[in-house]
C-alpha cells in the first residue's frame, strides 16, 4: 500500500487524531512578459491539445464561436504608417474578485479561496451564459455545439480532463489537471511544492519563457521575485477585478530573472 | 458463520490484495481468486501514470526533441525533450500538433493502386502486392529510377533511398521542397560557403547579442528553428545585469518578427542587400565603431551612393547612419540574412552582403565557423530548383521510367511554369509514399504509405547546429495506429532482390540498419559503455550529442566581394502595379501544416484569420481601389492568377502586397481541401542570378475586384477599425 492510500485510508472518522494531511494552500500567479511574447502561438496550439479544447469550423469562426482558452490578441498602436502591432496573450485571468462568479444561478462558476483559482464546474453548468457576459476579458468560450473530434483524434484526448459537452461554458484553469498532479506528488514524497514544479502546458512550451508561473505566497518563487517591477501591469485593472495573470511592459528588461 | 468484517477493513484489505486480487470470501480457509484482465497491458503501463518516449519532430526540418507523454498506450501530448540541444524542452506551434499527424482520420491503411491517375480512384491492394509491384518495376527500370524527396525526410531514410540509387547506377536523390526554399536553407548555405569556406545553414547566437538586424528573417516564426531562435530571442531580452539587447528588422511587412523589434523599416522589396552594403559604406567611411571595425568594413563594402540606396530602399538617411554606428559600437552585433532573399534575383549578393555585417562585428555565426567531426552518418544535403529542373528535364527525355517521391508534394509546391505534371505523364511508373493522398499522389500509380514520424525509427543530425553537433533520434512511441509500412523496411525488402543493392543494403530491417550505425557514433554526453547500451541510451535520451568541449577555434573569413543591388522583378509597373510578398505561414508552413485541424482553426498571429487565405494591402491601396476585408480579389501575375479575399493592415508597404503560403489545397485530406488559394500558382519558373534558386520573390502582380465577398473567419473584431461592420 502506497503512502497516499494509507493517508486517505486514515482520513477516517476513527482516525480523527491522525496528522492533518490537507493540502496546503496556494496563490497560483501567472506573469506575462510581452517583451518576450512573440505572438507564435505555441502556447494556444499546447493549450489545445492538453485541455481537449475543440477546433470550431470555419462557419462556427465566422460567427464569432471561436473557442481558445488562450488567444494571442493583436493590438495595433500609433498612427498612419507609425502603426506598429503589439500581442497581448489573452486566458482566464484567475480575478480574485471575479465578476463571472455572483452571476452564476447554479455556482457552476465558483472560487478557490485555497488555492486562488477560478473553478468551473462543468457538470453544474446549465448554460445561462450569464458568466461570459459578465467577464470584461472575453475569456469564458461557450460551447455551442457538443464537440466533434473525428476519427482516431479522439486517441489524443487527454484522460486527465473532461471533454465538455454542448450548452457549458469552459474557460482556461490554470491546467488545474497539472497542479492536483503535482500536489499529490508532493503529498505522497511528503514535502512541500517546488517552485517550477507546477508548469501549465502554456508556459512549458513557450519558446522564450515569456510565460512564468508558481505560488505567490512563496517568496523565493521566481514569479514573486519578479512581481512588483515597473512594467508590470493588469489589464482592465481599474475593473477591480484583482486578476492573477500579471503582464509585463514590451520595451525594457528587469534583468537576469528569465 | 461469517466474520463480521466492517467497511474500513474491507477497503484496507481490497487495497492490500492490490488491483488483481480481491477478497472473495470470508469461509475458512480464505480463498483468493485471480482475475485475469480480458486484455493485458503492456508491463510498463499504469493506468492513470503516464509514460515518456523521446524523438524527433519532423513537422520541419530543424530537429527538435520531443518526449511524448502516453497514457494507456495512448499518445496524449508533445512537449519539448529538455535535454536536447536544439529545442531545450520547447517546441512551436506546428510541433504541438504533431499528434494530429498521427491520429489523422484520411491516413491511408494499406498501399493503394490508381488506374488512371487523376481520377482519385484507388483500389486497395495487400502490402506484399504494392511492394512486389515496386521490386518488379525497379527490376526492369535498371539506373533509371529516381527519388524526390522533401526535407522532412529523416537522414536515415535519405540513406537508403542513396544506396538504393548508388547501387544501380542512378543519380542520386533530389531534395527539394517549399519550405526550405522559402526559408532559403539552400541559398543561405551556398552563401557561407563562399564567405567561410563551408556550405552550411548558419546558425546565429542572440542569447548574448548586444544589437541584432535582421534583414528578412522571420526568425521567430517559421525560419530554420524558430523555437532554438525563440529561446535564444528570451535570452537576448533579459541579459545578466539588465542589459537588454536591440533588434531591428527590415521587411516589407510586418511579420511576428517585425512585431517583436525595436526597431521595424517597411523596406522596399528587394533591397536588404543595398541597406547592408549602405550600412557598411556609412561604417567604412564615417570611421566609425570598436577599433578595427572601419578598417575591415573599409575591405568590405561596396562601391555605392549611400544617398541613393536611403531612397531606394524607403530608409531615411538619418537612421540608415544611426543603426550603422549602432551596429559598429556594439561590442556584439549580429546580422541574420532571412530567407526571403533566397527568392531575389540578387540574393546571393544581398546574403554576402549582411553575412560582410558579420565579419566586420566577428561574429560568424555557429554552424559553419567550424568543421564538425565526421560521425559516420549520411545527412541530406538540400538541391536547389535547377536540380529540379534538370530532374523535370531527365523525367520529360523518358529517362526516368520509376519516380519516387517521399516527403514532398511538387504538384502542388512547384510553379506550374516548372512543367512537373507534364513531365509526370512521360514516367511509367510514379509511386508515392505519402500518408495522406496530397495533390502529387493523386497523380501517381501506386501509394505505399510510411508511417507518421511519431511510428517510426530514424536519425536525424540537427541542422541548424548551434556549435556542437547532435543527431536526434526518432522512436516509435505507439503502435502503429494504420497499417502504413515504415518506407525503410519496404526499401530493404525491395533491395533484397536486386543483386546490388543487396549487397549495399546488407540490413534485415531498418532497425538493423539504425543500431550499426548508432554502435558507430563517439562518445556522448551521457554514459553508456557497450553498443548495447549505447543505442538504449541514444533512444532514451532522444539522441547523441557530446559534452560541451572548449570552443574550436573559429574559421576565418575567405576573401569575397560585396556588391549591392537591386532586386529584378517579372512584370512591368503599369500593369503590374504591386510587388508580391510571399511567405510561409507561422502555422500551415508551406502548406503541408493545412490537413491539421489544429493549425487550421488556430488564427494566425498578424491577421487573427483562421481556416481562410488572404491578401494582405494598405488602407491606402483598399482606399483606391474600394477593397473592403473579405472583398474576393483576382490577384494576376504574368505567371497565373488566383482569386483571394482581401485584409486590410497597416502592416505592409502601400507598394506591396503579401499572401501566405500553406493554403489551396485539392487534395491533403479533409481539413485542408478547397479552402483558400496557392500562392504558388502566381510564380513563374524563372532562376536566380546565381546559385541556381527559384525567384519566387521577384514578381509583381495586379488587383481586381471580382464583385464577391466571403466572411473573414477572424478572431478580431474589426468594428471602429477599418470596417463600419463586421459581417453581412
Amino acid at each position: 500500500m502506497s503512502e497516499l492510500e494509507t493517508r486517505l485510508l486514515d482520513r477516517g472518522p476513527s482516525a480523527a487524531a491522525a496528522p492533518k494531511t490537507e493540502l496546503p494552500s496556494h496563490k497560483w500567479t501567472m506573469l506575462i512578459d510581452l517583451d518576450k511574447c512573440t505572438g507564435c502561438n505555441a502556447c494556444v496550439v499546447a493549450c489545445h491539445v492538453e485541455n481537449n479544447v475543440p477546433i470550431r469550423s470555419e462557419r462556427e469562426v465566422i460567427r464569432g464561436h471561436g473557442q481558445h482558452w488562450i488567444r494571442i490578441e493583436r493590438y495595433w498602436e500609433g498612427e498612419g504608417d507609425a502603426q506598429r502591432a503589439t500581442f497581448l496573450p489573452m486566458l482566464c485571468q484567475q480575478c480574485s474578485n471575479a465578476p463571472c462568479e455572483p452571476v452564476c444561478p447554479v455556482y457552476a462558476s465558483v472560487h478557490s479561496e485555497r488555492e486562488n483559482l477560478n473553478l468551473q464546474v462543468y457538470n453544474r453548468c446549465v448554460g445561462t451564459r450569464f458568466c461570459g457576459n459578465n467577464c470584461p476579458y472575453r475569456a469564458r468560450q461557450f460551447n455551442w455545439f457538443a464537440p466533434q473530434f473525428e476519427g482516431p483524434i479522439t486517441e489524443m484526448l487527454n484522460p486527465d480532463v473532461t471533454v465538455r459537452s454542448g450548452g457549458v461554458m469552459e474557460k482556461c484553469t490554470f491546467c488545474v489537471q497539472r497542479i492536483r498532479r503535482v500536489e499529490e506528488d508532493a503529498l505522497v514524497e511528503g514535502r512541500p511544492l517546488r517552485d517550477g514544479e507546477m508548469v501549465p502546458a502554456c508556459a512549458q512550451t513557450c519558446p522564450t519563457s515569456a510565460i512564468v508561473f508558481g505560488d505567490r505566497s512563496d517568496p523565493q518563487s521566481q514569479v514573486a521575485q519578479r512581481l512588483g517591477g515597473q512594467r508590470e501591469f493588469q489589464v482592465l485593472e481599474h475593473l477591480g477585478t484583482a486578476p492573477n495573470v500579471y503582464y509585463l511592459k514590451a520595451g525594457g528588461s528587469d534583468g537576469g530573472a528569465g | 458463520m461469517t466474520e463480521k468484517i466492517s467497511r474500513r477493513d474491507f477497503l484496507r484489505l481490497g487495497a492490500a490484495g492490490a488491483a488483481t486480487g480481491v477478497l472473495a470470501g470470508c469461509t475458512s480457509p480464505r480463498r483468493w481468486v485471480v482475475l485475469e484482465p480480458f486484455v493485458r497491458p503492456p508491463e510498463q503501463q499504469v493506468s492513470g501514470v503516464a509514460t515518456w518516449y523521446a524523438t524527433t519532430c519532423r513537422q520541419c526540418p530543424a530537429g527538435c526533441g520531443v518526449i511524448v507523454r502516453l497514457m494507456n498506450g495512448r499518445a496524449v501530448k508533445l512537449e519539448g525533450n529538455p535535454e536536447h540541444p536544439l529545442n531545450r524542452g520547447k517546441l512551436c506551434a506546428r510541433g504541438q500538433a504533431g499528434l494530429q499527424m498521427l491520429y489523422h482520420p484520411d491516413r491511408l491503411s494499406g498501399p493503394l493502386l490508381q488506374s488512371t491517375r487523376g481520377s482519385r480512384e484507388f483500389s486497395a491492394i495487400d502490402w506484399n502486392e504494392g511492394i512486389n509491384r515496386l521490386f518488379q518495376a525497379l527490376e526492369k527500370a535498371g539506373p533509371a529510377v529516381a527519388v524526390f524527396g522533401g526535407a522532412t525526410m529523416s537522414d536515415h531514410l535519405f540513406d537508403l533511398f542513396s544506396r538504393l540509387l548508388a547501387a544501380v547506377d542512378a543519380p542520386a536523390p533530389v531534395i527539394y521542397d517549399l519550405y526550405t526554399e522559402l526559408g532559403g536553407y539552400r541559398m543561405l548555405a551556398q552563401a557561407m560557403g563562399q564567405v567561410y569556406g563551408r556550405a552550411a545553414l548558419p546558425a546565429y547566437r542572440l542569447a548574448e547579442a548586444d544589437v541584432v538586424f535582421s534583414f528578412g528573417a522571420e526568425f521567430l516564426g517559421t525560419w530554420t528553428s524558430a523555437v532554438r531562435y525563440g529561446v535564444e530571442y528570451g535570452a537576448f531580452r533579459s541579459q545578466p545585469y539588465g542589459k537588454r539587447g536591440l533588434l531591428v528588422h527590415f521587411e516589407p511587412r510586418q511579420s511576428s518578427t517585425a512585431v517583436t523589434a525595436d526597431d521595424y523599416v517597411a523596406i522596399a522589396p528587394g533591397s536588404e542587400g543595398l541597406v547592408a552594403g549602405a550600412l557598411l559604406r556609412i561604417i567604412a567611411d564615417g570611421n566609425l565603431g570598436l577599433p578595427g571595425r572601419a578598417e575591415s568594413a573599409r575591405g568590405l563594402a561596396p562601391s555605392l551612393d549611400v544617398d541613393q540606396a536611403a531612397r531606394e530602399s524607403g530608409i531615411p538617411l538619418e537612421a540608415l547612419q544611426r543603426w550603422a554606428r549602432r551596429f559598429a559600437e556594439a561590442e556584439r552585433a549580429v546580422a541574420i540574412p532571412g530567407g526571403a532573399l533566397a527568392g531575389s534575383s540578387n540574393g546571393m549578393l544581398a546574403a554576402r552582403a549582411i553575412e560582410a555585417l558579420n565579419v566586420v562585428s566577428g561574429s560568424a555565426p555557429a554552424g559553419v565557423n567550424t568543421t564538425p567531426p565526421d560521425l559516420g552518418l549520411a545527412r541530406k544535403s538540400l538541391n536547389t530548383f535547377a536540380d529540379v529542373q534538370s530532374l523535370i528535364a531527365r523525367m520529360r527525355a523518358g529517362e526516368v521510367q520509376v519516380l519516387l517521391i517521399h516527403s514532398t508534394n511538387p504538384a502542388y509546391e512547384l510553379p506550374a511554369a516548372a512543367g512537373f505534371l507534364e513531365a509526370l505523364a512521360q514516367v511509367p511508373l510514379v509511386v508515392s509514399f505519402g500518408p495522406i493522398v496530397d495533390e502529387t499522389a493523386v497523380w501517381s500509380d501506386l501509394i505505399l504509405p510510411d508511417r507518421s514520424y511519431l511510428e517510426s525509427f530514424g536519425y536525424e543530425v540537427v541542422s541548424p547546429d548551434f556549435g556542437s553537433p547532435v543527431v536526434s533520434s526518432q522512436q516509435p512511441v505507439v503502435t502503429p495506429v494504420f497499417d502504413a509500412r515504415a518506407t525503410g523496411d519496404v526499401l530493404l525488402t525491395v533491395a533484397r532482390g536486386i543483386p546490388a543493392a543487396a549487397a549495399a543494403m546488407p540490413w534485415g530491417d531498418e532497425v538493423d540498419y539504425l543500431n550499426q550505425m548508432v554502435a558507430g557514433l563517439p562518445e556522448a554526453a551521457y554514459p553508456a559503455s557497450t553498443p548495447e547500451e549505447k543505442r538504449a541510451r541514444f533512444q532514451q535520451h532522444g539522441g547523441w550529442w557530446p559534452a560541451p568541449a572548449a570552443a574550436a577555434p573559429a574559421l576565418r573569413p575567405q576573401p569575397f566581394t560585396v556588391t549591392a543591388q537591386r532586386a529584378a522583378f517579372d512584370g512591368n509597373e503599369t500593369d503590374y502595379p504591386y510587388f508580391l510578398h510571399v511567405y510561409p505561414s507561422v502555422l500551415l508552413s508551406d502548406g503541408r501544416g493545412a490537413s491539421l485541424p489544429l493549425l487550421q482553426g488556430v488564427p494566425d498571429p498578424m491577421t487573427t484569420i483562421a481556416w481562410q487565405s488572404w491578401v494582405e494591402l494598405h488602407p491606402a491601396t483598399a482606399g483606391r481601389l474600394e477593397i473592403r476585408d473579405g472583398d474576393l480579389l483576382r490577384v494576376t501575375s504574368p505567371h497565373g492568377e488566383i482569386v483571394a479575399a482581401a485584409y486590410v493592415t497597416p502592416g505592409i508597404r502601400p507598394d506591396t502586397v503579401a499572401i501566405p503560403a500553406g493554403q489551396g489545397h485539392q487534395d491533403l485530406g479533409r481539413y485542408a481541401r478547397d479552402r483558400g488559394s496557392n500562392v504558388v500558382q502566381l510564380l513563374g519558373a524563372a532562376l536566380t542570378d546565381e546559385g541556381g534558386g527559384l525567384r519566387w520573390n521577384g514578381v509583381r502582380v495586379a488587383l481586381a475586384r471580382t464583385g464577391k465577398r466571403i466572411a473573414t473567419a477572424s478572431l478580431e473584431s474589426k468594428v471602429g477599425v477599418t470596417e463600419g461592420l463586421g459581417y453581412e
